[in-house]
């Protein structure tokens, strides 16, 4: 188990081969083929209506899939969660009421096959000041918790995530990946999805970006910053130009122009600047800063919402102004992430 | 799934209103309606005096409450609640949390068959054979069971918020109309033919054969297993068919 040889030779993880699942007219996952092998950390991201929760449903066999295979280590997902090596937190999921957080926790370990003890699992989620309290007399952030408690009873060898952090502030968000970097660190399978993108940043060490029910992307965070246009330029220009010239630098992924304001994405930033300066202009403030996932992610949903295809029409994501090309919602994005950036 | 039924014990054992309608309600009416074992009065149309004839419908609606109503309401709202969901992520199997509704309802319907024979001997004068308060706890309490399956169909036929109203539609109509409150004999003729086809009578009616010392009439036995094998099947296709989209 701890030899790179036996690592080779174990069944993936989560295989997942031309997977497809439609709701009524509306394609929710479309020809999904993805492999996670033991030991990664991967993140799982796509606006909102992406197939992020509908792929989860499949791979934990909550749904069947109307076409293609689901296999978690090399087994049907019902007989890998009843062999206790899958742990899994929804949003979806409901918590028995009436009953206090041991008493929930204490059944939770009791289905598992390989449970850690309670006391354990409660310090673990850090709930143990509240185990005597009844579900349903908890906040929000209480109750991710239990249902983190829930997912990790036992020594599973998968632990699924979908918005773990919703409702935590930041002390508990970080106190939890805390723990969720313990878990992988032991050997675990970890996949999350997020709407945070700073965590998938900073934990993930694969990242998936989903859209329309198909994968986008797939590498590091930085191979997928790398991807999307590595840098953003921005500088004012004072005297008069031709927007047409600045359309044409090399290497450009992405041009918007506000005023005497412009910001550019650039695969080789060094390339575009020399090439500015060769139009003669003379760019003031000029500010070449790395690109955040977040924009990288906005740059590649942006590129694969392709408007001819016609087969998203209708999903939940369109609409929800997520997914939206108009430059007034990516520039929110951006200011958006750029405070982050600030505050951290 | 002993872990799971131990808790929904624990869980129904805490909920007083559960209590009071399933313990202590059946037996309250009784001390009120079931009348006194002198007298001789029958009751219209049965060999029955009037607390032998109550004892068995209170003890029978007790039990019927306990698996009825209690149980299909919380199974719709577990359902939307995604505890239903929850559970399909732990190695419990697919059915264990159905079997492990009925298995507590079952034992729940207990206490209040004991709690209404315990006032009828006690208080009432209910004096039976040692092999009929046996026969009866047994009758009444297997009976209960397939009132437990139509409450599990219920629980996943109905939304949490419509749960209620329908439920107590069904639990109010065949309890009257099965003559659990009152013989049947008292309703005009079109009603009493309908009544006796309704599970409900013949569950009363097995526990009142018992008490004239006889054994329950092969017509209610045969009706109850047909109702059994309808509300089952209702109960495994409907679950089916909700976890193909939960």
């Amino acid at each position: 188990m701890t030899t790179t040889s036996a690592k080779t030779a174990a069944p993936a993880v989560v295989s997942f081969e031309n997977v497809t699942k439609d709701y009524g007219q509306v394609r929710a996952v479309d020809g999904l083929t993805l492999t996670l092998r033991p030991g990664e950390t991967v993140a799982l991201l796509g606006p909102n209506g992406a197939g992020k929760s509908s792929t989860l449903d499949l791979l934990l066999g909550l749904r069947p899939p109307d076409s293609g295979s689901v296999r978690l280590f090399g087994t049907t997902p019902r007989e890998a969660i009843a062999a206790g090596r899958v742990g899994a937190m929804l949003q979806s999921g409901g918590l028995m009421e009436g009953v206090t957080v041991r008493e929930l926790v204490t059944l939770g370990c009791a289905l598992h096959p390989k449970a850690h003890p309670v006391d354990e699992v409660l310090a673990r989620a850090g709930i143990s000041g509240i185990a005597d309290r009844k579900i349903g007399k908890l906040s929000g952030g209480q109750e991710q918790r239990v249902r983190f408690a829930l997912a990790t009873a036992g020594s599973n060898d998968l632990i699924v995530l979908d918005e773990p952090t919703t409702g935590m502030d930041v002390t508990a968000r970080q106190a939890f990946w805390a723990t969720m970097r313990e878990q992988a660190d032991q050997g675990r399978t970890v996949l999350f999805a997020t709407h945070y993108l700073e965590e998938a940043d900073a934990i993930a060490d694969r990242v998936l970006v989903l859209d329309r029910g198909r994968l986008l992307a797939d590498g590091s965070a930085a191979e997928i910053k790398a991807r999307a246009g590595a840098r953003r330029i921005s500088f004012d220009l004072t005297e008069p130009y031709d927007e047409e010239r600045l359309r044409a630098l090399p290497h450009l992924t992405r041009l918007d122009v506000r005023g005497n304001t412009v910001r550019l994405q650039s695969r080789d930033a060094d390339a575009t600047v020399h090439a500015l300066y060769g139009l003669g202009l003379y760019p003031r403030n000029l500010e070449v800063a790395g690109l955040g996932l977040e924009q990288a992610f906005v740059a590649l949903t942006e590129a694969g919402a392709d408007p001819g295809a016609g087969t998203g029409t209708g999903t939940e994501g369109t609409g929800a102004g997520g997914t939206g090309t108009d430059g007034a919602g990516t520039d929110a994005v951006a200011a958006r992430t750029e405070a982050e950036e600030a505050a951290l | 799934m002993n872990t799971l039924v131990k808790l929904e014990l624990v869980r129904a054992l805490r909920n007083k209103k559960y209590l009071f309608f399933t313990v202590i309600y059946p037996a309250a009416l009784f001390l009120m309606i079931g009348g006194t074992q002198n007298g001789d009065v029958k009751v219209y149309g049965t060999q029955l005096g009037l607390p032998a004839f109550y004892m068995v419908a209170m003890a029978s609606f007790g039990a019927l409450t306990a698996v009825l109503v209690g149980q299909s309401e919380q199974i719709a709202k577990e359902r939307e609640k995604g505890w239903v969901r929850q559970l399909r992520l732990t190695a419990l199997p697919g059915h264990g949390y159905v079997l492990g509704k009925i298995a507590s309802a079952a034992l729940l319907s207990l206490p209040s068959i004991v709690v209404v024979f315990g006032v009828a001997a006690g208080v009432k004068g209910v004096r039976l054979e040692a092999w009929q308060w046996a026969a009866l706890t047994g009758a009444i309490w297997a009976g209960s069971l397939v009132f437990a399956a139509l409450g599990v169909a219920l629980g996943y036929l109905v939304s949490g918020d419509t749960a209620r109203p329908v439920v107590m539609i069904v639990y109010f109509g065949l309890s009257i109309l099965g003559g659990l409150w009152m013989p049947t004999t008292v309703y005009p003729d079109w009603l009493q033919r309908i009544a006796e086809w309704l599970p409900t009578h013949a569950y009363a009616g097995l526990g009142q054969a018992i008490e004239l010392g006889g054994s329950p009439h092969a017509k209610d036995v045969l009706l109850l297993a047909g109702y059994f094998l309808v509300f089952a099947g209702g109960a495994a296709w409907l679950y089916r068919k909700d976890t193909l989209k939960a």
